[in-house]
C-alpha cells in the first residue's frame, strides 16, 4: 500500500533541498532522517540597550523526519529545489495500513497505534474510525476497508437474491413487560386472560435491573404470526436486530423468537453498542452504501438519518398501558397516533395509581405511557459531551419505570377495573359498550379480558416486503440487462431500496385528500408533524381546511366536536372516520375500507343539529373557492355580506378568519379557544383583579425592600404599588384613560380606603400622579399617625427577612420610641439634601425619580427627602 | 508466560475485624482484592502464600488498620510471539475475538491462513476452509500473539493463526 508523504505545514517556507539522505528502495522507519534542508530567517542583533540593533539574514540547517515505515518507493523532489510551499515529497510503500485495529492494536500488524510522535501530523487511530460489528465496538476499520466489506456483502446479498432487513424488537415484533401479573395469570387456566397469555414466553436478566426489579421475569409476546412471519420473510432477506435494549436483554428475546440462530444468526446490535443514546442509525452496520437495507421500527422518530428506508410499523401493544420498556433510552415518543384505546387507559392508570411525589418519578411513569417527559426532554435537546451522566440517568428512569411495574401491576388494575365495570354493566342489565379499551364482544368468559390478542400487522407487512422484494429484483435484473454485463452479479446496477419503497407507498393512497382535525397539537407544522409525513409519504394529499373535494375527515376521539368536524358533517362526500381508520391505511398500505371506523358525529354538529345551524347560518362554504388556487374558507354573513373577520364573541369564527394568516399554527389542535364558549367571563374577570391586587402588592414588596420608610401604613404601600405600575406602562402608547378606569378599578377591588386619594385624582396627567406619590404616602402617614395601623386588612405580601425586620422597627417606631411619623417626614425632609450623596440604596430611586424632576419639581424632592429620611431614621 | 513472582501490598481491615484472626482476615481479604485482577502488564492468577504480614497501622481519620502484606503469587505475562489456548467468542467479517483465560484477543482475518474463509451463511456465521477447520463461537483455537496493549485494569492482544500447529485445537 503506498502512501504519498506530504512535507507538512509547519516548515518555515521557503526552504531548500540541500541532502536526500535515503535512496529509493530503502526501508526508512518512522522518525528516521530522511532528508535535510535549509531555510532562511532574519535575527535582530546588536545592542538592544543602546538601541542599535539591525536584522540580519540567517540560514539554518534542519531534518526532516520520516512520519511512516516502510519501503521507499521514489522522491518527488531533488536536492538543491526551493519549495515555496507545503508539497508531496515522497512516496513510501508501508508494510501495514492499518486498516483494522482493536483497542488501538492494528490488527494486522500487531503495533500499538496510540502512541504518539513529533514526526506525523495525525493519529494512527484515526486511520480506522468506523466501527461496522455488530456485537463489538472497540474494533474500527477504515473507510476503504468499510467498503470492501461492504461490497462482498452486497455481492453475497445478490448472489442469493437478498436484501438485509434490520428489525426493531419492542413492540414491533414482540412486547415485553415485566408486570407479574402476567405470569400468574399464565398459571390460572380460570383467568379470562388465560388464553392470551398462555404463549408468553419469559426470561430472567442475570445482569438485569438492580432494586425491586432484580431478577425479575420479563414476558415477552410474540406479535401474531411471527414465527411465520420471519420464516418465509427470512428467504428474501438477511435479518438484523437493532434494539435500544441492553445486550443480554436483546440476546434473550433473540433466543425466544429464533432459538436456532437461524434467523438472526450473531447479527444482533443493542443499545450497548450502538455509540448513540438516543438514535439509531444504519450507518453504524452499514457505513457506506444503505442501497440494500430496509428498516422496520415502530418509531420513526429514532431513524433520523435513514427515513427513507424505514417502513414504520404500528406499535404493537399486547400488554395494554405498559408501553416500551426500554423506552427511557429513547425520546420521548411524539409521533404517535397513541392508539385511543391506550391513552384512555393510561389516564384511567394514572389516576388510579397515584404518582410519586417526587418528580423524576412522575417522568418515568409519563415515559412508561408513552407521554412526553420533559425532563428527559431537556436531556435530550442539550446531549453534549456527558454522555455518560445520561446513560445513568436513563438507566435509572429505567429502573423506576420497571420497578413501578413490578409494584403497581398496571394489569391487575386494568383487568380489576374492568371487572368492576363488567359487574356494573350486569347490574344496569345492559352490555357494556362504552368505549372502554375491550371492545366487549361476546366472549364465554363471565368476565371481560383485558389482554387482546387481534393484531393482524404481520400479514401485511409481510406482503409489503415480499412486494419490494420483487420490485427490487426487477429493477435490478433491468438495469443489468442494459449494463449487459456478462459477470453473475453487478454492483453498479444495484437500485436504491428507498426509493422502490417510495414508490411503492405512494401509490398506495393516492387521490385521498386527507384533513387532520384535533391529531397535532398546536404550533406543530401539519406537514413536518409525523403523521402529516406519513400521510404525504403514502401518496395522499394533505389539507388543512375542508373544501368540497376533501375525501376524507379524520378525527381524533378525544376531540369529537371541532369545527372541521361541523363543516364535513355538511358535505356529504367526505367520509368522516376516527384515526385507526388511517392506521389501518398505514398497514395496509391502501385505502382501507371506512365502514368501521365511520365517525359518529355528535347530533348537535350534523347538518340539522342546533349548534349547527346557528352557525351554519353565517358560516357557509362558498363555491367559488374551490375553482380559485388555494382553497380558502371565507364567512359570510347573516346579512349576506362576507367578511374575513368576524369581531363578536363567536371565536370558532374568529379562528377561522386567522387561518389565512397563520396557516400552520390554525390547523394544529382543535382551536385552543374552542372551550371559550362556555367560559365564565365575571368569574375571569373577578381573577384578573385578583391578579392585579397581587400584582400591586408585590411592588409594594419592591418598594419595601427600595425605601424602608414606606410600609408605616399599608395604604400607602399599595398607592405607591400602583403608581409604580403605571410608571412602567408609562412606554405604552396606551390609552390614559382606560388605564385610570383600571387604576380605579384596582383600588375598588383592594377596597382600600387610603387608595381613595389616587382615585380622586384620576384624571390628572400620569406624570404627576406618579410624582405625587410621595405626597400622598406622606398624607396617608398623617392619617395613621394616629395609631390605626391597618396593615393586617391587607392581603399581606410574602416578605423577606428584612422586610420583616423593617416592619417590626416601623412598629417600634410607631410605639412611640422615636418621634412620630409628621416630625419624622418634616425631619427627613429637612436634612434630606445632607445625606442625598451618602446612601447607595438611595441612590438607584433617586434616578428614577429624577426623571420626574423636570415635571414637578417639588415633588420630587419631598420624595427623595422622604427616602433620606426613611435612612436617616435607620441611622438613628 | 506464568511466574512466581514476590508481591507486596497494604491491606487495610475495619476496626470491627480487630481480633484474635486478624492475619487470617487480612490474608483472606487480600485473596479477594488481588486474585484474578491485572497488575499493569501481567495477571495475577492466584496467591500461593503470604509470607509477612506487617504490624497494624491505624490510620487517622479513618479507623482502619493498614497491614503491609509480603505475599507470593503466580502471575501470567503474556509476551508477543508467545502462543497461548483460546476460545473463540464472537466472529465477523474482519476476524474473530477469543479469550485466552482473562485476555481478549483479535485475530484478523488478514492473519488466517489463505484457505479460511468467513462463511457469513452458515448458522452461526464461521471461519472455515470448507473441510476440517471450522471456527466458530466456542472453537477452541492456537494462537500466536503478536500485539499487545495495556491499558489500567486491562489487557488486549492482537494474535495470528496463520502458522504451524496454530488454528482450531481438533480435541
Amino acid at each position: 500500500m503506498s502512501k504519498t508523504i506530504r512535507l507538512g505545514t509547519r516548515l518555515r517556507y521557503p526552504i531548500t533541498i540541500v541532502k536526500l539522505l535515503k535512496a529509493p528502495g530503502e526501508t526508512v522507519q518512522k522518525q528516521e532522517r530522511l532528508l535535510q534542508y535549509s531555510f532562511k530567517w532574519t535575527k535582530e542583533v546588536g545592542d538592544t540597550i543602546r538601541g542599535e540593533t539591525w536584522e540580519e539574514e540567517q540560514t539554518t540547517i534542519a531534518d526532516w523526519d520520516s512520519p511512516a515505515d516502510g519501503e521507499l518507493r521514489q522522491w518527488n523532489i531533488k536536492e538543491g529545489d526551493l519549495i515555496e510551499q507545503d508539497q508531496a515529497c515522497l512516496v513510501i510503500k508501508e508494510a501495514c495500513s492499518h486498516e483494522i485495529q482493536f483497542q488501538g492494536l492494528c490488527a494486522i500488524c500487531g503495533k500499538d497505534m496510540t502512541e504518539v510522535n513529533w514526526a506525523t501530523d495525525s493519529r494512527d487511530t484515526e486511520r480506522a474510525p468506523i466501527s461496522m460489528v455488530h456485537d463489538q465496538t472497540n474494533l474500527t476499520v477504515s473507510q476503504v476497508h468499510a467498503q470492501r466489506t461492504e461490497h462482498e456483502l452486497q455481492r453475497r446479498l445478490l448472489l442469493q437474491r437478498k436484501l438485509s432487513l434490520v428489525v426493531d424488537l419492542d413492540q414491533t415484533i414482540i412486547h415485553a413487560c415485566i408486570d407479574p401479573t402476567v405470569g400468574e395469570w399464565q398459571r390460572d387456566p380460570s383467568n379470562p386472560n388465560h388464553e392470551s397469555v398462555k404463549d408468553v414466553k419469559s426470561f430472567q436478566l442475570e445482569d438485569g435491573p438492580r432494586g425491586v426489579a432484580r431478577g425479575c421475569w420479563y414476558y415477552i409476546k410474540m406479535r401474531p404470526g411471527l414465527e411465520g412471519f420471519l420464516k418465509r420473510i427470512s428467504t428474501m432477506y438477511e435479518l438484523h436486530v437493532y434494539t435500544m435494549g441492553t445486550r443480554a436483554y436483546a440476546r434473550e428475546v433473540a433466543r425466544v423468537v429464533d432459538p436456532n440462530q437461524r434467523l438472526f444468526g450473531n447479527r444482533v446490535i443493542s443499545r450497548d453498542e450502538n455509540g448513540n443514546m438516543y438514535a439509531k442509525s444504519l450507518q453504524r452496520l452499514f457505513p457506506v452504501n444503505t442501497n440494500m437495507v430496509l428498516i422496520i421500527d415502530d418509531r420513526a422518530d429514532v431513524w433520523p438519518r435513514n427515513r427513507h428506508n424505514l417502513i414504520k410499523v404500528s406499535p404493537y401493544d399486547f400488554f395494554k398501558g405498559i408501553g416500551d420498556i426500554n423506552s427511557s433510552f429513547l425520546p420521548p415518543r411524539t409521533d404517535t397516533l397513541p392508539s385511543e384505546t391506550a391513552v384512555t387507559t393510561t389516564n384511567g392508570l394514572s389516576t388510579t395509581i397515584t404518582p410519586t411525589p417526587t418528580i423524576p418519578t412522575a417522568a418515568a411513569s409519563a415515559a412508561a405511557v408513552g407521554e412526553p417527559v420533559s425532563a428527559l426532554d431537556d436531556l435530550v435537546s442539550m446531549s453534549g459531551g456527558e454522555d455518560a451522566a445520561i446513560t445513568q440517568l436513563q438507566i435509572e428512569e429505567q429502573a423506576r419505570t420497571l420497578e413501578r411495574q413490578i409494584n403497581e401491576r398496571p394489569l391487575q388494575a386494568l383487568q380489576e377495573k374492568l371487572d368492576k365495570e363488567d359487574e356494573e354493566a350486569e347490574k344496569s342489565t345492559t352490555p357494556s359498550e362504552d368505549g372502554e379499551d375491550t371492545p366487549s364482544s361476546p366472549s364465554p368468559h363471565p368476565r371481560h379480558q383485558v389482554l387482546l390478542d387481534d393484531d393482524h400487522e404481520l400479514s401485511y407487512l409481510e406482503q409489503h416486503l415480499t412486494e419490494l422484494h420483487r420490485i427490487y429484483y426487477e429493477e435490478y435484473d433491468r438495469k443489468r440487462a442494459l449494463h449487459r454485463s456478462s459477470t453473475t452479479v453487478d454492483l453498479a446496477a444495484v437500485p436504491d431500496v428507498g426509493q422502490c419503497l417510495e414508490l411503492l407507498k405512494s401509490r398506495a393512497l393516492r387521490g385521498v385528500k386527507v384533513v387532520l382535525s384535533g391529531l397535532i397539537p398546536i404550533g406543530v407544522d401539519l406537514q413536518r408533524s409525523e403523521i402529516g409525513q406519513q400521510v404525504t409519504s403514502f401518496g395522499a394529499e394533505l389539507r388543512n381546511n375542508i373544501t368540497k373535494d376533501v375525501t376524507h375527515l379524520v378525527v381524533s376521539a378525544l376531540r369529537p366536536r371541532t369545527k372541521k368536524v361541523r363543516q364535513a358533517a355538511r358535505i356529504p362526500s367526505i367520509k368522516i372516520v376516527n384515526k385507526d381508520w388511517l392506521e389501518e391505511c398505514f398497514s395496509q398500505w391502501a385505502i382501507a375500507d371506512e365502514e368501521p371506523y365511520l365517525f359518529e358525529v355528535h347530533p348537535d354538529d350534523r347538518p340539522g343539529g342546533r349548534t349547527a345551524l346557528a352557525e351554519g347560518e353565517r358560516e357557509r362554504l362558498s363555491d367559488v373557492d374551490e375553482d380559485e388556487g388555494p382553497p380558502r374558507l371565507r364567512l359570510v354573513s347573516a346579512s349576506g355580506d362576507t367578511r374575513e373577520l368576524n369581531e363578536d364573541e363567536d371565536e370558532d369564527d374568529e379562528s377561522e378568519s386567522e387561518d389565512d394568516l397563520i396557516p400552520d399554527f390554525e390547523d394544529g389542535e382543535t382551536s385552543p379557544i374552542d372551550g371559550l364558549k362556555s367560559f365564565n367571563w365575571n368569574s375571569a374577570d373577578e381573577e384578573l383583579n385578583e391578579f392585579l391586587a397581587g400584582d400591586s402588592d408585590d411592588s409594594d414588596d419592591v418598594m419595601d425592600s427600595d425605601d424602608g420608610d414606606e410600609e408605616l401604613t399599608a395604604g400607602s404601600g399599595t398607592s405607591s404599588g400602583g403608581s409604580r405600575k403605571r410608571k412602567l406602562g408609562e412606554d405604552d402608547d396606551e390609552d390614559e384613560d382606560e388605564e385610570e378606569e383600571a387604576e380605579s378599578e384596582l383600588d375598588v377591588a383592594l377596597d382600600e380606603p387610603s387608595s381613595r386619594p389616587e382615585q380622586e385624582n384620576g384624571s390628572v396627567k400620569r406624570l404627576k400622579r406618579t410624582t405625587s406619590r410621595g405626597k400622598s404616602s406622606l398624607r396617608n402617614q398623617f392619617i395613621s399617625g394616629d395609631g390605626e395601623v391597618d396593615t393586617d386588612s391587607l392581603p399581606t405580601p410574602l416578605g423577606t427577612g428584612d422586610e420583616e425586620e423593617d416592619a417590626a422597627a416601623s412598629k417600634a417606631l410607631e410605639g412611640g420610641l422615636q418621634p412620630p411619623p409628621p416630625a419624622a417626614s418634616q425631619q427627613s425632609s429637612v436634612g434630606g439634601d445632607s445625606v442625598f450623596d451618602e446612601i447607595d440604596e438611595a441612590e438607584l430611586e433617586a434616578d428614577f425619580m429624577a426623571e420626574f424632576a423636570a415635571a414637578d419639581a417639588p415633588a420630587s424632592v419631598t420624595v427623595v427627602g422622604k427616602e433620606d429620611g426613611g435612612k436617616s431614621r435607620e441611622k438613628g | 508466560m506464568f511466574f512466581l513472582h514476590n508481591l507486596e501490598r497494604r491491606v487495610t481491615l475495619h476496626p470491627s475485624y480487630f481480633g484474635r484472626n486478624m492475619h487470617e482476615l487480612v490474608t483472606t481479604k487480600l485473596v479477594k482484592d488481588v486474585e484474578g485482577t491485572c497488575a499493569g502488564d501481567y495477571y495475577i492468577i492466584a496467591i500461593m502464600d503470604t509470607f509477612d504480614v506487617s504490624e497494624g497501622r491505624i490510620l487517622p481519620g479513618s479507623g482502619l488498620a493498614e497491614f503491609t502484606v509480603g505475599y507470593r503469587a503466580v502471575v501470567w505475562r503474556p509476551f508477543k510471539g508467545e502462543v497461548v489456548d483460546a476460545i473463540a467468542y464472537s466472529v465477523n467479517p474482519h476476524g474473530m475475538f477469543a479469550q485466552a483465560g482473562p485476555l481478549r484477543l483479535f485475530v484478523s482475518s488478514h492473519l488466517m491462513p489463505d484457505e479460511i474463509q468467513y462463511d457469513a451463511n452458515a448458522t452461526p456465521p464461521q471461519f472455515t476452509n470448507n473441510a476440517d477447520m471450522v471456527i466458530e463461537p466456542g472453537t477452541h483455537v492456537r494462537v500466536k500473539i503478536i500485539g499487545m496493549r495495556t491499558e489500567v485494569g486491562e489487557m488486549w492482544a492482537i494474535g495470528s493463526i496463520n502458522g504451524d500447529f496454530l488454528g482450531c485445537l481438533q480435541a
